[in-house]
């Protein structure tokens, strides 16, 4: 979707802020959030954090995107109702469950480097060297397609393999796997003229997202 | 992250108007309803607290500096590279090992959400996740270096690398000089994170002196 999210390119977002020494966790609420994630395996929050409101996403810091979206994913699946968000107490009636991740699975997870390149061997429709242009499509839901790669033509440097089309996650319970392509951008065709002649960017492009230029 | 929320947004509960409560609170329903396990819940919290962090990086960077077979491992397949350290699990998927030399200089981004290899480098610092990296790193890489503390000459070819699909990435710094004779743990310690996500160099050890 064309959302707040998809930042690529804007201007007026404020400062960077940076910190040589910033940590990765400010706040300890924050690594116990991000714990909760993992340790209850919902999947990737990315569409949920998407569909908050533009002006809500900028005010949040990124863990609190994180609670508003793990909260709305275990609300609409009903493995919580918002009564029990809202009071932080179980609903007396509801049955209690076994979790899922236990100690052992925990560390099995997290030694353990998920494999999501997919063992098919489907037809890539390109090849490397081919000259390529981001489509001109504007999806509604969650996309890996960044706009500013839209309308602009690059050249595919590396077919990553097959990988299923996050696109496809919220529309579909079927996998739709295809090739991903490592696509070469230069930074003229991407910002113009004004853009340094010798830069460059490199992104990760499924083959829907592309055609032949 | 000093200011609090509390007087915004009261209809809409998901919300943290104080994030350290609700958060505490949703973490006793889940433990209340079984379905998370507050042991289960200490091992992770642990980890990416204490155990995950660009301490691993580093050692797979001086490693790469000292051994140039392992160097080629490396670039070929850095998910399999970082195994070798026992560095895996989620987010190391398809890593990806962009090497500096004195003509290019990759820099790592992520304008969708965060994407950044956790298993060896942690959680991102805040300002990898600001919406002005995100956003400005795509389309004037040079100047958000700059501001960064690092100008690179303009022969110097930039490449960005906006990291949201299926790979995650690591910048493979350039070695410093004058670091001939130390040791791959010594140089270890000279690694930064920012080195590696390509904000920085990896600074020449002062002479003289110790870390």
């Amino acid at each position: 979707m064309n959302g707040i999210h998809d930042m690529g390119g804007m201007h007026g977002l404020g400062e960077i802020g940076y910190h040589e020494h910033a940590p990765g966790f400010h706040e300890a609420w924050e690594v116990r959030v991000f714990a909760l994630v993992q340790a209850m395996q919902l999947g990737g929050l990315r569409p949920d954090i998407e569909r908050i409101p533009a002006a809500e996403y900028l005010r949040m810091g990124y863990y609190e995107r994180w609670y508003t979206a793990f909260v709305t994913r275990l609300i609409e699946r009903g493995i919580v109702t918002r009564a029990e968000v809202e009071r932080g107490h179980a609903d007396p009636a509801a049955v209690k469950a076994t979790p899922v991740v236990t100690p052992v699975v925990a560390r099995e997870l997290l030694f353990r480097t998920p494999q999501t390149e997919q063992d098919l061997a489907l037809t890539p429709r390109f090849r490397v060297g081919d000259r390529v242009r981001g489509r001109n499509i504007h999806p509604i839901t969650h996309t890996r397609m960044p706009r500013y790669t839209r309308g602009k033509t690059g050249v595919v440097e590396r077919d990553r393999g097959v990988f299923d089309l996050p696109d496809r996650e919220r529309v579909s319970a079927e996998p739709t796997p295809q090739h991903v392509y490592l696509i070469h951008f230069t930074a003229h065709e991407l910002w113009g003229e004004a853009a340094s002649a010798h830069d460059a960017l490199y992104i990760d492009m499924w083959e829907d997202y592309l055609e032949t230029a | 992250m000093s200011q609090h929320h509390a007087d915004h947004a009261p209809d809409q509960t998901e919300v943290p108007s104080e994030p350290a409560l609700r958060v505490k609170a949703l973490e006793s329903l889940l433990v209340e309803k079984g379905l998370v396990d507050p042991a289960a819940l200490d091992v992770l919290v642990e980890t990416y607290e204490h155990r995950v962090g660009p301490r691993n990086g580093a050692q797979v960077v001086a490693r790469a500096w000292v051994d140039p077979a392992y160097k080629q491992r490396l670039l070929a397949d850095g998910t399999a590279a970082i195994a070798e350290f026992g560095f895996a699990g989620s987010q190391g998927e398809k890593l990806t090992v962009v090497e500096n030399t004195p003509a290019v200089h990759n820099v790592i981004v992520c304008t969708l959400c965060s994407c950044y290899p956790w298993p060896v480098l942690g959680l991102p610092p805040t300002w990898y996740k600001s919406s002005a990296y995100r956003s400005r790193t795509v389309m004037d890489p040079r100047g958000v270096l700059r501001e960064l503390g690092l100008a690179l000459p303009d022969d110097v070819e930039v490449r960005v690398w906006d990291s949201n699909a299926a790979s995650r990435y690591l910048v493979l710094p350039e070695r410093p000089p004058g670091t001939e004779s130390m040791s791959e743990a010594d140089l270890a310690l000279l690694v930064t994170r920012d080195a590696m996500i390509g904000v920085a160099k990896v600074a020449a050890p002062r002479v003289g002196g110790g870390a």
